[in-house]
């Protein structure tokens, strides 16, 4: 292909590399970009991967794998287009998007990307475990399928097979059931979501996956979605419409504050901690909801929550996103973002760092492991302060 | 250049996919719980067959013996750049090698080829007889296990593996069949999109009858008998508690070992 | 008498070890029922090979042919091919190996005898041969039988039969055999030595092996890392020479090296047979793997069922810790 066949032909020669998509909110240094603040290298910021992939459609440089790794080390966790002060701002992660299709159309993408890819053709997910493993997690708790409940908890890969996340995803069930809210789970039945598919490139694969996932929803007679991710509330809030799948979809924060704002949920029992809230990306910028997790932590007694350097629309990524939570392109250094995120989180002297995406729980998690911080920090996911909470007032 | 490659579909068993068990006739596994892929060393036989066609020209020709579940992996390597795809309409499962390899050979003859290339081995049974046994019969000289190959006038030179990581390097006139190992190229990775796309392409279904055999001439020489799970072995001492427990237990074994 | 024909292997002036695993197995089992083990070698110098092949075998037939100085498919297939229809053995043993790949498929066809490949057992009860194979990615082991015939051809697994000393000290018969065949079809033009790297695997005290759990070239570093505070010296499996992430000066097993390390630390390695038999030899095996059923733990020492991407990093840790 050259680049008059690219989407956005006419805008990407626009990018004049002026740098702003690495800034923080504060503008004060050039770090919040995850892939930069990896690896220090104009090319990985979103200016200079626009120009590497202008480059390459136009036929100036070749296809090589490591062109390739740093496309695809994009997190698509949407500072730049915070930052970005041009007119096509809100492309540009799009831009990029549109360059890892082109890859995945010619077949040429990074092998650990193309396992990614081919694990979710074949299993339904990317660690090509098998599709029949995927409710596992629910087993000894009192998780029921689906089967016209109120809400359809839709789990997603990573908590349907992470360790780590499994027990969140059991967690958030017991708080949901706890509460008396009336909900089943797809178990072996449900199937990738597929925002990492799209954001990967893999768009007719992603098309495939939503038609599919819509169906099931729209048979099952599904009116309404909590998501455990939100990455999988991204897809299926954002993208399913454009398939003629539309449902009334929550994070579960947003269920969760409306239950405890019902009284339905009784978490007098408190904790005492001092917590700083990291934002997922596909919570926070991608979707705006900055306030309703704050809000939930808050309404707990006793928890002290502090904000750290970087929050809201300026919260570094934790290097998760795209992907790289299976691909790790961003991983191995102190410089990895899910590093200096923890660094951050520990200088706001909080012992917990609570976030609301599994992604981010376990990225976060290895940081903490990695940085030998595990005495001073613990990470947390949402749903379990909220079920520690529940049980601190019983016992 | 006219290529015929031969590709089968096998149950996804790799490492990751944990739900492999014994049915109730004792003699397969069960397959309802497993996924259907493309053998993992065909792929590859495929990849270097359309490349080689992309720069000599020609046609690509997949072929296969099995049920119609099987047009999946023909319409993928369709979409990987093969012309044309022919499917035998036999349940092949319970064949010996050497019945495919006449079906096989039966079908081959009838098609143009100047090179024939399998996978080196199929990732469900492993016998690595197929293409060497279809090479003895139609006649045409054969090296297995390539590794890396390069199409000449009338003729392909080809390195081989051996033990110990040596190569073996032969010159083959054509027409000539090759077996095709893994790591001899990169295999592309094949879109939604572009499976979509190949169902324009050619799929022909023929059948024993059309290729004029009989059953009976199939009788197997190789007969499985019976499945049985592997023993999993307990030999090692696992090493338990989270990540950064059991790595500092690890630490202090091999400081005790005397290796640090 | 029945006869059980073992094919050998040579390379380089010597015999491959698999063909002495093939000589032991046919001795039990030429003894079991009571038959003759015929070994046939072919080649220019065979006298060298007579000796050691009549320690297991009653015969020995040295097939001397000037055109061929290591063993060949083609030149094997179109001698062994008139001696088998004359002699009718029960029972013909090839090692599954590179060669024996190129040769049995091949050779069954030509002679018309029914083939098992990659055996890992051969059992004769009442007179009647069974094999076992393990299939499925190792995980399944299957029996099989075969259609009534004078004569069988089996490929075993290299390192699968172990190899006992034979004392038997039997009758050697050198032959001449001029094949008429020029092999103009198929041209040996050669060998090409295994890749030298910088570091010989085969001589490291520790070595720090890394599979496809490695996942992509830019983790090596980690490895990197703990192989430098171990002292250690990097190794792989296939896979990772596949996706080109080492070089396959690297590579460990049957078409890789053979090590003996003191500790072979297997990192994200799965643990198939092709793997495991170049490390036999190892002292002390650990293994870290995410898949509690991965068969490297049947083998290993110690084993760590985890991520290794998140128990590296902090081993180096300790490890760095431990030797300050």
């Amino acid at each position: 292909m050259v680049l008059a066949d690219y989407k956005y032909k006419d805008v990407i020669h626009r990018c004049c590399r002026c740098g702003y998509c690495k800034f923080p909110t504060d503008w004060m240094d050039v770090n919040s970009c995850p892939a930069y603040a990896r690896f220090r290298l104009e090319s990985y910021s979103c200016g200079g991967r626009l120009w590497l992939i202008r480059a390459w459609l136009d036929g100036e440089i070749d296809w090589t794998e490591h062109l390739a790794q740093i496309v695809y080390s994009c997190a698509a966790c949407k500072n730049c287009a915070e930052k970005c002060p041009l007119s096509f701002s809100d492309d540009i992660v799009d831009m990029i998007v549109a360059a890892k299709s082109e890859m995945v159309e010619r077949g040429s993408i990074p092998s650990v990307i193309k396992e990614f890819l081919e694990n979710i053709q074949r299993q339904g997910n990317p660690y090509g475990n098998a599709r029949t493993k995927r409710g596992e997690w629910t087993e000894g708790t009192g998780i029921k399928q689906y089967e016209g409940q109120e809400f359809l908890y839709y789990v997603g890969c990573v908590g349907s097979y992470d360790t780590r996340a499994k027990e969140t995803a059991k967690t958030l069930g017991e708080v949901l059931l706890k509460a008396g809210v009336s909900f089943g789970v797809l178990g072996n039945d449900e199937n990738c979501d597929g925002n990492e598919v799209s954001k990967l490139g893999e768009e007719s694969l992603f098309q495939l996956l939503a038609e599919e996932n819509i169906q099931k929803f729209k048979d099952l007679g599904v009116k309404k979605i909590v998501a455990l991710s939100p990455h999988s509330y991204n897809a299926i809030k954002n993208d399913y419409p454009k398939f003629d799948g539309s449902f009334e979809v929550f994070h579960y924060t947003q269920l969760l504050r409306d239950l405890i704002k019902g009284g339905r949920l009784d978490i007098s029992g408190g904790l005492d901690a001092k917590v700083t809230y990291h934002d997922p990306c596909f919570l926070g910028r991608w979707n705006k909801e900055y306030d309703t997790p704050r809000q939930v932590l808050y309404a707990i007694p006793r928890i002290e929550l502090v904000e750290m350097e970087r929050n809201r629309e300026g919260a570094l990524c934790c290097g998760g996103g795209g992907g790289n939570f299976y691909t790790d392109f961003l991983g191995g250094s102190e410089n990895s973002p899910a590093r200096i995120r923890i660094r951050e989180a520990c200088a706001t002297g909080s012992t917990v760092v609570a976030t609301a995406c599994p992604n981010c729980l376990t990225m976060l998690e290895d940081a903490v492991k990695a940085e030998s911080l595990e005495e001073r920090l613990k990470v947390r996911d949402i749903s379990e302060i909220v079920a520690e909470a529940c049980l601190a007032k019983k016992g | 250049m006219h290529t015929v490659v031969a590709i089968k579909q096998v149950p996804d068993t790799s490492e990751a996919v944990d739900v492999v068990e014994i049915d109730t006739s004792g003699k397969d596994i069960k397959k309802e719980a497993l996924v259907p892929k493309i053998n993992d060393w065909d792929e590859y036989a495929l990849e270097e067959a359309v490349q080689w066609k992309q720069k000599l020209g020609g046609t690509v020709t997949a072929v296969t013996v099995g049920p119609s579940e099987w047009d999946d992996i023909l319409r993928r390597a369709l979409a990987m750049g093969a012309d044309m795809a022919i499917r035998i309409d036999e349940d092949a499962a319970a064949m010996d090698c050497y019945t495919v390899a006449k079906i096989l050979t039966a079908l081959i003859s009838r098609l143009p080829y100047n090179l024939i290339m399998f996978g080196a081995q199929s990732e469900d049974f492993g016998s690595g007889q197929l293409g060497c046994m279809v090479a003895e019969m139609l006649g045409i000289p054969h090296a297995t296990l390539v590794v890396s190959l390069h199409v000449g006038e009338g003729e392909v030179r080809v390195s081989r593996e051996l033990e110990g990581g040596g190569l073996e390097l032969y010159t083959l006139r054509l027409p000539a069949l090759l077996t095709i190992q893994t790591g001899i190229n990169r295999p592309r990775y094949v879109s939604f999109a572009s499976i979509k796309k190949a169902r324009e392409k050619e799929l022909k279904v023929t059948s024993l009858s059309e290729l004029g055999l009989s059953n009976e001439a199939l009788t197997p020489m190789v007969r499985l008998e019976k499945l049985e799970l592997t023993p999993t072995g307990k030999k090692a001492e696992l090493i338990s508690g989270s990540a950064e427990e059991s790595a500092t237990k690890l630490a202090m074994i091999l400081k005790d070992s005397g290796v640090i | 008498m029945a006869e059980i024909l073992v094919v050998a292997e040579h390379r380089k002036q010597s015999l491959a070890d698999v063909s002495l695993e093939m000589l032991t197995k046919g001795r039990h089992l030429a003894d079991q029922v009571s038959a003759e083990l015929l070994a046939v070698v072919i080649g220019k110098d065979v006298n060298r090979y007579g000796p050691r092949l009549a320690q297991w075998a009653d015969k020995v037939l040295a097939v001397k042919n000037d055109q061929l100085e290591d063993s060949q498919a083609e030149p094997y297939q179109k001698t062994l091919a008139p001696i088998i229809k004359e002699r009718k053995p029960k029972l013909v043993l090839i090692g599954h190996s590179s060669f024996g790949m190129d040769l049995a498929p091949a050779l069954a066809v030509d002679v018309g005898a029914p083939l098992a490949t990659d055996c890992t057992n051969i059992a004769i009860d009442n007179g009647t041969i069974t094999v076992t194979r393990a299939i499925y990615n190792g995980k399944v082991n299957a029996l099989y039988s075969f259609a009534p015939s004078e004569t069988l051809i089996v490929t075993g697994r290299p390192g699968e039969f172990l190899v006992e000393e034979g004392q038997k000290g039997g009758s050697i018969e050198e032959i001449e055999y001029l094949l008429d065949e020029e092999f103009d079809y198929k041209r040996f033009e050669g060998y090409i030595e295994p890749e030298v790297s910088e570091v010989d695997i085969t001589k490291a005290e520790v070595l720090i092996a890394v599979g496809r759990g490695i996942k992509d070239k830019g983790n090596i570093e980690l490895a990197e890392e703990l192989a430098s505070a171990l002292g250690g010296v990097l190794a792989c499996s296939r896979p990772v020479v596949d996706y080109g992430w080492l070089p396959s000066g690297h590579q460990v097993g049957l078409s890789g090296k053979t090590v003996k390390p003191k500790l072979y630390l297997a990192l994200g390695i799965s643990g198939a047979f092709q793997h495991m038999v170049g490390l036999r030899g190892s002292n002390m095996i650990v293994a870290i793997n995410k898949d509690a059923k991965a068969p490297i733990f049947a083998d290993a020492d110690y084993g760590i069922v985890d991520d290794i991407l998140k128990v590296i990093p902090i081993l180096t840790q300790r490890i760095n810790d431990l030797k300050s």
